[in-house]
């Protein structure tokens, strides 16, 4: 850490002597959780401690230089129940550089998005991104070396994206070389990729875009994982109904499929409507909620026969696979937006999980001022009594976040 | 019997000859639509490839609220990058080739294909400071000539014209899909073809803005370097558009790839 934060030190001194474009943005995020007392999962003080409110305060500093970026992030994070934490992360540092025009290389930490959607992105297979996270921090690039070939109306990119992380400790953490394919013709923009990694072993996907006429898009795009990953309390497949160490394993399966298709229609007085329908095969499914809620129920009714804590402690383990960006597989995204054209943009956001009935509501705004921005929302989780989204452990989030150009 | 069929012959001949003079009419109408246009696209932007640098004033109830920078590439064949160069916005990139649009934002390698609706949102318009060649874009008749209307008083550098000037109205259609407004009534000077305002009309037939092009010049030519624009919808709201230096400027054809120009910052380009 210390060691970017003095790189990036000196490249502020340096600059001066070079032409180089240069910005600084500070952002004030704090954020509130009220815990829903009522859900099976919701286990409060001493084994887990209030983290009711919390603020993250960036200092971003973003550079460009010719084919030069670098993005770094000051951060002094503020959260109840926790001492204050700083720290520096450099969020990018690479260059983008050319063989030749139409043949270009990359190294260094970027941020890698290529995927098609609004709330799930199944192609963005390096820069796997929480798209439901509110306040949401800016990313974190990934250490890559990429080669770029450009044609009048296609791209190609092949990465080698962490180089010597092997297996890694989560998905934007692990070693692949990726192969990306970007063509567009008339109104579609067309994307395919392919992956090979210890991870997931061989990945293949494809996408498109569509515009009709001037207010409809459409979009749709699939990945196949030969092997897909996710979190899974290990208890389930023994016979044991407490564990004296976090039971929470990454487990693999063979051939998953993430899928999304969506619609939005944006009119000419600033509403804009969009329709999205996923499906990701490393959250949980109905099966594995039925299962884990089950094994919640029997550890809670047992907690008064086994030792002072074990029972808190185990569902509090549960609980935190309430953290996947997914929590269930089949989903439906409504969203309502406006646009004033005055710098004001409200919107409505449904969240509907299509196999129990559990719905999140999201109601937010933003209002971008001349150099600051406010943005703001409430998210309340609910629907059907048994569903999964109305027995999160939380059930409300409320977000304030201000952000202030120089 | 065959006095009729004579009768007839010369009727048939008349309609042709009448038919064939309307359609001749038209063309030469149409064409004299078309010079007019391309005479008034000469104010505001030179042939070829050119760089422009555009700030924008944004007022509320006449007080100046907010204030946008663009850098603006234009190639022909209807090719045109904008780039956000205020602190707010900078990094987020336009691409305009012909009707086919994208987003690109700092913290993406994607290409973010939008509709030609979506082009127009936000507090300028890409398509307000973009679309600066309307005898590609439109097609229509003339109206007539009339006075030219009176400017407002907002903007200092808008002439005052005077009765004494006359002005051409022109009835425009958009000629393609995806242009920024789908109907102009616009008035340019008589004498110099010079645009002088515009009234600017969405898809629905609803007035969204009127434009008011403000002339200066510069290098010894009359150009267009500012333009005033009233909100039909926010009615309390007013832009100023001021473009601070139109240059020729050779721009690579790689720029216009999507994919390609993620990768390009153009610091110093």
């Amino acid at each position: 850490m210390r060691k970017a934060l003095l790189f990036f030190l000196g490249l502020l001194v340096s600059l001066p002597t070079i032409s180089v474009e240069i910005n600084f943005t500070t952002i004030v995020a704090p954020e509130a959780h009220l815990e829903n007392k009522s859900s099976p999962y919701y286990i409060g003080p001493p084994t887990v401690e209030k983290r009711r409110y919390s603020s993250r305060q960036d200092l971003e500093v973003y550079l460009r230089e010719g084919g030069l970026t670098a993005q770094g992030l000051a951060r002094w994070q503020k959260t109840e129940g926790l001492s204050d934490d700083s720290s520096w992360q450099t969020a990018q540092l690479y260059y983008d550089g050319e063989f030749f025009p139409g043949l270009g290389w990359s190294i260094g930490r970027k941020v890698l998005s290529w995927g098609v959607g609004f709330a799930f992105r199944p192609l963005d297979i390096i820069q796997r991104e929480n798209r439901r996270r509110v306040n949401a921090p800016p990313l974190l690039g990934v250490p890559l070396l990429a080669l770029e070939h450009f044609s009048p109306e296609s791209a190609w990119t092949l990465v080698w994206h962490n180089p010597g992380k092997g297996h890694g400790i989560d998905d934007r953490d692990c070693e692949g070389v990726a192969l990306r394919w970007y063509g567009f013709s008339d109104n579609n923009d067309y994307h395919g990729v392919a992956r090979v990694s210890q991870r997931h072993r061989l990945e293949l996907g494809g996408g498109a875009t569509t515009v009709i006429g001037d207010e409809w898009s459409l979009y749709a795009a699939g990945l196949y994982q030969r092997r897909n990953t996710k979190i899974s309390n290990s208890l389930l497949d023994t016979a044991l109904l407490f564990s004296t160490a976090n039971p929470l394993v990454e487990s693999s399966q063979k051939n998953g499929v993430n899928l999304v298709a969506g619609a939005q229609w944006t009119g000419s007085n600033g509403w804009s409507l969009l329709s999205e329908a996923f499906y990701d095969a490393s959250a949980y499914g109905a099966a594995d909620w039925r299962r884990l809620n089950q094994l919640t129920r029997g550890q809670l009714a047992m907690a008064s026969s086994v030792p002072a804590g074990w029972g808190a402690a185990n569902v509090a383990w549960s609980s935190q696979l309430f953290a996947a960006p997914n929590l269930v597989r089949e989903n439906l995204l409504l969203r309502v937006s406006h646009d004033d054209g005055d710098g004001f943009k409200p919107y409505a956001e449904l969240l509907v999980a299509l196999r129990d009935g559990g719905l999140v509501t999201t109601l937010g705004g933003i209002y971008e001022q001349n150099r600051q921005k406010f943005s703001g929302g409430f998210r309340q989780m609910g629907g059907a009594g048994d569903s999964i989204f109305a027995n999160t452990p939380e059930k409300r989030v409320l977000w304030l976040q201000w952000e202030m150009s120089l | 019997m065959s006095e009729s069929r004579s009768q007839a012959c010369r009727r048939i001949i008349f309609g042709l000859s009448l038919a064939a003079l309307f359609d001749s009419f038209a063309a030469f109408a149409a064409e004299d639509v078309t010079a007019i246009l391309r005479q008034a696209d000469a104010y505001r932007r030179p042939a070829g490839s050119v760089r422009v640098e555009v700030d924008v004033e944004l007022f509320r109830q006449g007080s100046l609220d907010k204030e946008r920078s663009y850098t603006i590439y234009t190639k022909p064949g209807r090719r045109s990058v904008v780039l956000m160069k205020s602190p707010s916005e900078i990094g987020q990139k336009v691409l305009m080739l012909g009707e086919q649009f994208w987003l690109l934002m700092p913290d993406s390698q994607r290409p973010l294909r939008i509709t030609a609706n979506q082009k127009l949102l936000g507090e300028a318009s890409t398509g307000d400071i973009a679309d600066m060649t309307w005898s590609e874009d439109y097609q229509g008749a003339i109206v007539g000539e009339v006075d030219c209307p009176e400017p407002p008083s907002l903007l200092p550098e808008l002439a005052r014209t005077g009765k004494s000037r006359r002005c051409t109205h022109l009835d425009l259609n958009a000629a393609r899909p995806g242009v920024t407004y789908s109907r102009l009534d616009l008035f340019v000077e008589s004498a110099s073809r010079m645009p002088i305002k515009a009234d600017l009309f969405v898809g629905s037939g609803k007035r969204a803005k009127e434009a008011w092009y403000g002339e200066k010049t510069t290098d010894g030519q009359r150009r267009i370097m500012s333009m005033l624009l009233l909100d039909d919808i926010q009615t309390s709201r007013h832009t100023v558009i001021r473009y601070r230096s139109i240059v020729p400027k050779e721009s690579p054809d790689e720029l216009y790839n999507p994919a390609a120009l993620v990768r390009n910052n153009l610091t110093g380009w």
